[in-house]
């Protein structure tokens, strides 16, 4: 009473029971028919969700199950079957007899074992490296954990004593004012016979005090330059009002005029970033040379500056040397060339490996950096052993140098110290001793500067340091490693330069193009985003994408422009080889082990 | 738009002067009328001739400053064609010696069409409103009418019917013939910092045309306006600029605009309730410039009495140069009057099968790996599509012919694997030839003196994608020839049988030409100025390359070549696109009539990038340009290369749903779609048609182009802005219609409102009709060739129904020698029948097929039947209720005959029971 061989077709062993039934009628997976059992694989869809044409291409929406014995089994859609071309490496799916394929599934599966032996091979290190880089990053985290609130608490205990020495230094500035007053008074008798000495005295004091508001001016540059710009709006406004009394009305703000101008020959042109570049000729191509107008013309369309030649503008494609002449296909063991079904094969083989991502692959040109790439990294790794990350190094952020700053002063015997030799000078400090001990003044005056320069160092360190521990270093914190590195790649002529947490450029000898600022994870930790990089003609402000793969070092590899001005790039790094894709990886090889491996001599 | 760097009216002096004619400022009247060589043969010369016309007819005698001011006769010869077509050819006198030959446009029609000339034996003269009148026959029930004084030229209807067309009604005919240049005369124009030396003075033809009882005029595309043409000059028109015919490169062209595009062709349809349809041709290649006159335009100053029970349309043609060889069309109906046209210029081609399917183009896919990658998305997300592009980066430094090899290191792979999915390839090929020395196509083209030459006879350097560029003067057979051979896989490097050809930029477009395009005074073979032929350039490098392509594949592989510039005739080359447009919500709109122009001027094979070329669209205006452009005849994907990516799978799940879905829709009617071309290949009748084509005495449809009908069954509402929830749709004649997606019946003849949902745009299928389909998808229209078929017939109020299926092996031309299957549907009295519509032997003995009928539908049947008879082989089958589509979302019951599994080849019945 079961079903024939022939209308199981398609169907997985899971589901064979399902269809298997004693009843006369089966039901439509999603529940919305009821049809008899002679309907099935019928070679016409009956049900909405393609249940009943598990093996026939009758159901738009059908999926067909290949067992492939000697490799692992596929689900494909039903628009492949019987439409002449082998799609499971049994040949399962060509069952009408107009074409023949033969069945590479020994071949196939067992270069797909090798592949994925390989790759589990470089996840076990990989997973290794990664709970090594987890330990450290953790342990890292803490210490900077550690080390902020011990120096948020050091800074408390400072800006205590700053603030002791601050008032001690005007009790003590007071005191000086105070005797100061009456040596005045004193002097005063000598006035006539000391006047030009005390000019002279008052001069230099002068003298110095302008002095110190020009450093003042120096050391903050964002105000400084707010008061020169309003200074020189100021003045501006007031030449502008002359102006104004002496010429027509509508004449009053010429330059607000000439911006308005070139706005609107710019975006007629739409080219607002090559604006005085491109004005001028647009206004006035009649002066132009005959090669001169085409270029300018052909700039148009091509988005490139007029004089570049044009089969060298800007946007071509930038060819990335060494990955592309790895042909993916060229992986296959040489033996299975042969087989008719090389390409099928390759077909074939694609749909495997991405099966697991193939219904929420949402991003743009993944393919490039898909699994076929990732082991391409991962078989130069092997060669290259566990040594030093190449083409790494850290990033030369001024950061460091205050760290090593600061480690200097997280020396635990450092406030204490401080705090003592404050203790001591405060104490020696006798206010009420007139004259006072100068080089005690002089001593506080010294101890304040040093301890305030110490504060905002400290300050600074802090914010620095609790801007870093808000960033996301992933969920166990393996990606701390990347912070403070930098990774880089040379593609033709160009030098990429990823920084991760920071930023990524473009280099061309001397002229860099940013390509983003970090902004932030995505895709559940599977890419860098790195955006609002320098602007691009006509096109959106550059970004970077990083696609992360699991390999043994840190390597930037690939980088790619796949849309105008929207670069993607593939790290490969520990910090990606998780414990449950090894798993993941260990059952697909446990699958297609499981599978029989049966070489069928067709 | 760059508006300065183009002439209008007022800075083009051929066009100025024309304009500013008044009405019966011609003076000229028709003498020595004979039959010649079976036409009616006049000259045409000035009524009150000046004192030295006995001098200036023997142009020996010529004196000083006179000579110019006289007008020398003109020879007028009038043919008559089957079919009704009145021919109207005048040119200059070459007994006279003028200064050269003027141009007459060759290889544009058809040889048929010569031998199907009436030869005129006799003609009658008559009295019209009191002025002598030669009349000759023209078809049963039309003649045609030369009135001598002052000379007219009209066809009506037999023995002094209603008038269908005129020309000269107005008396704004001038012919500037051509003069020989003296010491003093200035003839320059200047544009911009470009000078035209116009060798032969101004040597321009205007005249009015006159279209009776016609309610709007339609065609001389391309210009991106309504399908409907509006009054260009009369009271209270604003829009002043006529419309250009003129074929240009126009960056970021203007949705509504008289202004010329990329392609020309001189046919003008006139349509009215009262009469129905006429045409009128004008074998022209120079710049033209078209009035449509308002109402009152000529304030009662005509001289004529022209029939004032019969409404009218006045037009004015101008021409920069050429002679007059003018086709009157008499119709009556819009498809007669199409059929009338392609006689004349041609059938559109067969396309094959694959190029009726979605194409996937962008500027660039860059390398293989891009193609590779792009491809299997597809697969991926189960998205057919049949072709993918690459333009002008895929070359070396922009030299056609050759490949980028750090790029594409190895094409014939890369085309090899594609075509193993049953999928195929198309480069791009412009004329313009890089002028670099080592570059075989340049050394051979300059050794050969293949280029057009510049004003001073050196090869003619202008500047386009490669830089410094000659360009092939395709004008010459010889040229053609040499050029057809560089498309063999031998000569064509890296080339396969299953890559394809785009011709673009071949107006031509010429960066630093004036315009952008090439000067006026350049010369061509046989001494023919460039402003003679401007807007047959690209017509002649289309059939140069499609003549390749034909030679590659010797005589057995339908070629296919997509361009950009077009002229009338173009249909026998292949596609044409509209350029490049704007992802725009209104670029959307327009692109509705610029696509209906070109179907009613013969140009069935069209359609515009979906997503619009410059610009991001919004993905909401990129799904409903899918589910638009899915009907489109010419179905690509494109866009610049400063757009974000956006192929159909990169705007999440939803939005490659709803593009998967417009995308199979298409595949879906590809056998209805593949019937309508072969109906276009033999009748001209486009593929996608005005309402009013189909329902031609239905005035609410006159001037509706925001929706189309798709064959006679099918119509299509556009949704042409975001958010859309509602629409209103006429839907014409007196028969019913079904939604297509919910099977829903709607009254004709009125206006619906109708919920817009995210699915699709509006469509319907005409109660009467029966539309074949293949509802199995697969990657590629290849693979679906064995698929059974579904028939969804729609039954009118007399429970009838009707429709055809026309199948070949989609590729070569045996089809030619009969080898295909035409079958005619019937339904009526509950049963229906396939017939043969092939001649009787030919089928089965040239093409065969297996396929069969899997399911058929039936809408608007009154009762449930449960079983049918299929006859002959006398076995019954279940009627059940089915979906109208089978998919995922809505169910929808309809009738649906379960597995007829009858042979599309085969004549059968099926009974109702």
């Amino acid at each position: 009473n079961s079903l024939s061989s022939n209308s199981l077709i398609g169907i997985s062993p899971e589901d064979e029971k399902y269809y298997n039934t004693a009843s006369e009628f089966i039901k439509c997976k999603d529940g919305s028919k009821k049809i008899s059992r002679n309907q099935l694989n019928d070679d016409y869809c009956d049900c909405a969700d393609g249940s009943d044409e598990p093996g026939t291409s009758a159901c738009p929406n059908g999926r067909f199950y290949c067992p492939n014995a000697g490799h692992i089994p596929v689900v494909l859609f039903s628009s492949r079957v019987n439409d002449g071309i082998c799609d499971c490496c049994d040949g399962s799916d060509e069952y009408d007899g107009k074409i023949k394929c033969q069945n590479t599934c020994w071949e196939a599966g067992k270069a797909a074992r090798d592949k994925l032996t390989k790759k589990i091979a470089t996840f076990q290190e990989g997973v290794t490296l990664r709970k090594k880089e987890i330990g450290l990053g953790m342990l890292a985290f803490a210490k900077d954990e550690a080390e902020l609130s011990k120096i948020k608490s050091e800074e408390k205990v400072l800006k205590g004593l700053v603030q002791q020495l601050k008032e001690r230094k005007e009790q003590i500035e007071k005191a000086e004012e105070k005797v100061r007053l009456e040596k005045e008074k004193e002097e005063k008798l000598n006035e006539v016979k000391n006047e030009s000495d005390q000019e002279k005295t008052e001069d230099e004091e002068k003298a110095e005090s302008g002095k110190e508001k020009h450093d003042d001016t120096t050391h903050d540059d964002v105000i400084g330059n707010l008061d020169d710009s309003s200074e020189q709006g100021v003045e501006e406004v007031d030449s502008k009002i002359e102006h104004v009394d002496g010429a027509p009305y509508n004449e009053a703000e010429p330059p607000a005029k000439e911006d308005n101008e070139e706005d609107i020959v710019a975006s007629e042109s739409g080219s607002e970033h090559e604006k005085e570049h491109e004005t001028t000729e647009l206004e006035n191509t009649e002066g132009l040379s005959k090669e001169e107008l085409g270029r300018l013309v052909a700039s148009r369309w091509t988005g490139g500056k007029s004089d570049h030649k044009p089969e060298e503008s800007d946007h071509k494609p930038e060819e990335s040397d060494d990955v592309k002449d790895i042909d993916h296909v060229d992986e296959i063991p040489k033996d299975v060339d042969k087989d008719v079904n090389e390409e099928d094969y390759d077909g074939y083989a694609s749909e495997f490996d991405e099966n697991d991502h193939k219904y929420d692959e949402n991003y743009a040109n993944d393919h490039k950096y898909d699994e076929n790439d990732a082991d391409e990294h991962v078989d130069d790794d092997f060669t290259a052993g566990d040594h030093e990350d190449s083409g790494s190094y850290r990033s030369d952020s001024d950061d460091e140098s205050v760290e090593s700053d600061v480690t200097a002063l997280g020396n635990p015997s450092w406030l204490e110290k401080i705090q003592i030799t404050v203790k001591n000078i405060l104490h020696a400090v006798n206010l009420f001793q007139t004259p006072l001990n100068i080089s005690d003044a002089a001593q506080v005056r010294k101890e304040y500067d040093e301890s305030s320069a110490k504060l905002s160092k400290i300050q600074s360190r802090i914010s620095s340091l609790s801007e870093k521990l808000k960033l996301d270093f992933g969920p166990e914190k393996e990606f701390y490693s990347l912070y403070d590195r930098c990774f880089e790649t040379k593609q033709n002529k160009y030098v990429y330069k990823v920084c991760p947490y920071k930023k990524a450029t473009q280099e061309e000898g001397h002229m860099t193009t940013r390509l983003g600022q970090w902004e932030k994870f995505e895709d559940s930790y599977k890419v860098m985003v790195f955006s609002s990089g320098d602007k691009c003609w006509n096109g959106p402000d550059r970004s970077l994408k990083v696609k992360l793969r699991c390999g043994l070092k840190n390597e930037v590899t690939d980088v790619d422009e796949p849309s105008r001005c929207e670069y993607v790039a593939l790290l490969s790094t520990p910090g990606v080889c998780r414990e449950e894709k090894l798993k993941e990886l260990q059952d697909k090889l446990d699958a297609l082990n499981r599978q029989p491996p049966k070489h069928d001599e067709l | 738009w760059k508006k300065d760097e183009f002439r209008n009216c007022n800075q083009t002096p051929f066009c100025n002067r024309a304009r500013s004619r008044k009405p019966n400022s011609c003076s000229l009247i028709a003498t020595d009328v004979e039959i010649s060589d079976g036409d009616l043969v006049a000259k045409l010369i000035p009524k009150t001739p000046p004192q030295t016309d006995q001098a200036s007819t023997n142009s020996s005698n010529q004196e000083d400053g006179v000579e110019d001011l006289v007008q020398k006769p003109l020879i007028l010869r009038v043919s008559a064609y089957q079919d009704g077509i009145l021919r109207v050819k005048i040119d200059e006198d070459q007994t006279l010696n003028p200064p050269k030959k003027r141009f007459e446009v060759p290889s544009v029609i058809e040889s048929d069409f010569l031998d199907k000339k009436l030869w005129l034996q006799r003609f009658s003269e008559v009295k019209i409103d009191g002025d002598s009148s030669i009349v000759v026959y023209l078809a049963d029930g039309y003649e045609g009418v030369l009135r001598k004084d002052p000379f007219e030229i009209f066809v009506r209807e037999s023995n002094g019917g209603n008038r269908v067309i005129s020309v000269n009604s107005h008396g704004l005919f001038d012919f500037e013939q051509l003069r020989v240049k003296k010491d003093g005369d200035s003839w320059e124009e200047n544009f911009r910092s470009h000078t035209d030396t116009r060798p032969y003075g101004p040597q321009s033809i205007s005249f009015d045309v006159s279209f009776y009882d016609a309610d709007f005029v339609y065609g001389i595309p391309e210009h991106a306006t309504s399908l409907a043409l509006k009054p260009t000059r009369g009271p209270g028109i604003e829009f002043s600029e006529p419309y250009r015919l003129f074929n240009l490169d126009v960056f970021e062209y203007l949705h509504e605009s008289p202004f010329g595009l990329y392609g020309s062709i001189p046919f003008m349809l006139s349509h009215g309730k009262a009469w129905g349809t006429s045409g009128f041709f004008w074998l022209n290649a120079a710049e033209m410039q078209i009035d449509v006159l308002g109402d009152g335009w000529d304030a009662g100053e005509s001289r004529l009495s022209l029939p004032s029970d019969q409404k009218r349309i006045d037009t004015l043609w101008m021409s920069e140069a050429g002679i007059i060889d003018a086709f009157f069309f008499v119709g009556p109906g819009p498809k007669d009057v199409v059929r009338q046209y392609v006689s004349v210029t041609g059938m559109p081609a067969m396309p094959q099968h694959f190029a009726t399917a979605y194409h996937q183009c962008r500027w660039n896919y860059r390398d293989e790996e891009d193609v590779y990658h792009v491809d299997s998305k597809f697969d991926e997300h189960d998205i057919p599509y049949d072709v993918l592009w690459l333009d002008i980066e895929h070359t070396d430094g922009k030299k056609y012919f050759t490949w980028d090899r750090m790029l594409f290191p190895h094409p014939e792979e890369m085309q090899n694997k594609l075509a193993g999915k049953g999928r195929h390839m198309v480069t791009i090929v412009d004329p313009h030839i890089k002028r670099e020395d080592s570059y075989y196509i340049h050394k051979e083209a300059s050794d050969k003196g293949h280029y057009v030459k510049d004003a001073t006879g050196k090869d003619y350097d202008g500047w386009c994608w490669p830089g410094s560029s000659s360009y092939l003067d395709m004008l010459s057979p010889e040229v053609r020839e040499w050029w057809a051979e560089k498309f063999s896989n031998k000569n064509y490097v890296g080339s396969t049988p299953s890559l394809y050809i785009w011709n673009d930029m071949n107006e031509p477009s010429v960066f630093n030409g004036p315009e952008v395009t090439m000067p006026r005074d350049a010369l061509h073979v046989g001494g023919v100025e460039h402003r003679e032929l401007h807007n047959a350039y690209g017509y002649y490098f289309h059939m140069g390359t499609d003549g390749g392509l034909v030679k590659r594949g010797e005589g057995k592989d339908r070629p296919f070549v997509l361009s950009r510039a077009f002229f009338a005739g173009s249909q026998r080359y292949g596609a044409v696109w509209t350029g490049d447009n704007t992802a725009e919500w209104e670029q959307l709109r327009v692109s509705v009539p610029m696509v209906l122009a070109m179907g009613l001027t013969g140009i069935t094979f069209s359609g515009a990038d979906i997503g619009g070329f410059f610009g991001n669209p919004e993905p909401e205006l990129l799904v409903r340009w899918y589910q638009l452009g899915a009907y489109y005849p010419f179905f690509r994907g494109h866009a610049h290369h400063d757009t974000k990516r956006r192929e159909p799978w990169l705007f999440g799940e939803r939005n490659t749903e709803l593009m998967r879905d417009a995308i199979r829709t298409r595949y879906m009617l590809l056998p209805y779609f593949y019937t309508l071309f072969r109906e276009a290949n033999t009748t001209g009748v486009p593929v996608m048609r005005p309402l009013w084509m189909e329902f031609p005495s239905d005035e609410a449809a006159f001037s509706n182009d925001e929706a189309f009908m798709v064959g006679n069954s099918i119509l299509v509402q556009g949704v042409y802005s975001e958010k859309t929830k509602q629409t209103s749709v006429y839907l014409p004649g007196e028969q019913n219609w079904y939604d297509m997606k919910t099977g829903t019946t709607y009254k004709g003849g009125m206006i619906h409102k109708l919920e817009v949902s995210d699915e699709g745009v509006p469509a319907f299928q005409r109660a009467g009709t029966i539309i074949p389909r293949k509802d199995r998808y697969r990657r590629s229209s290849t693979q679906m060739v064995n698929d059974p078929y579904t028939l969804v017939i729609a039954l009118n109020s007399s429970q009838s129904a009707e429709g055809e299926l026309y199948v070949d092996d989609g590729k070569t031309f045996e089809f030619q020698r009969g080898a295909y299957i035409h079958r005619r549907f019937i339904y009526s009295d509950g049963k229906l029948t396939s017939i043969n519509m092939a001649p009787s032997d030919n089928d089965r003995r040239l093409y065969s097929t297996e396929c069969v009928v899997e399911r058929i539908i039936l809408l608007g049947h009154p009762s449930r039947p449960k079983s049918a008879l299929v006859e002959p082989s006398n076995n019954e089958v279940d009627i059940e209720m089915g979906p109208l589509r089978v998919q995922r979302s809505r169910v929808v019951s309809v009738l649906t005959i379960r597995k007829p599994n009858v042979r599309i080849s085969d004549d059968w019945t099926i009974q109702i029971l």
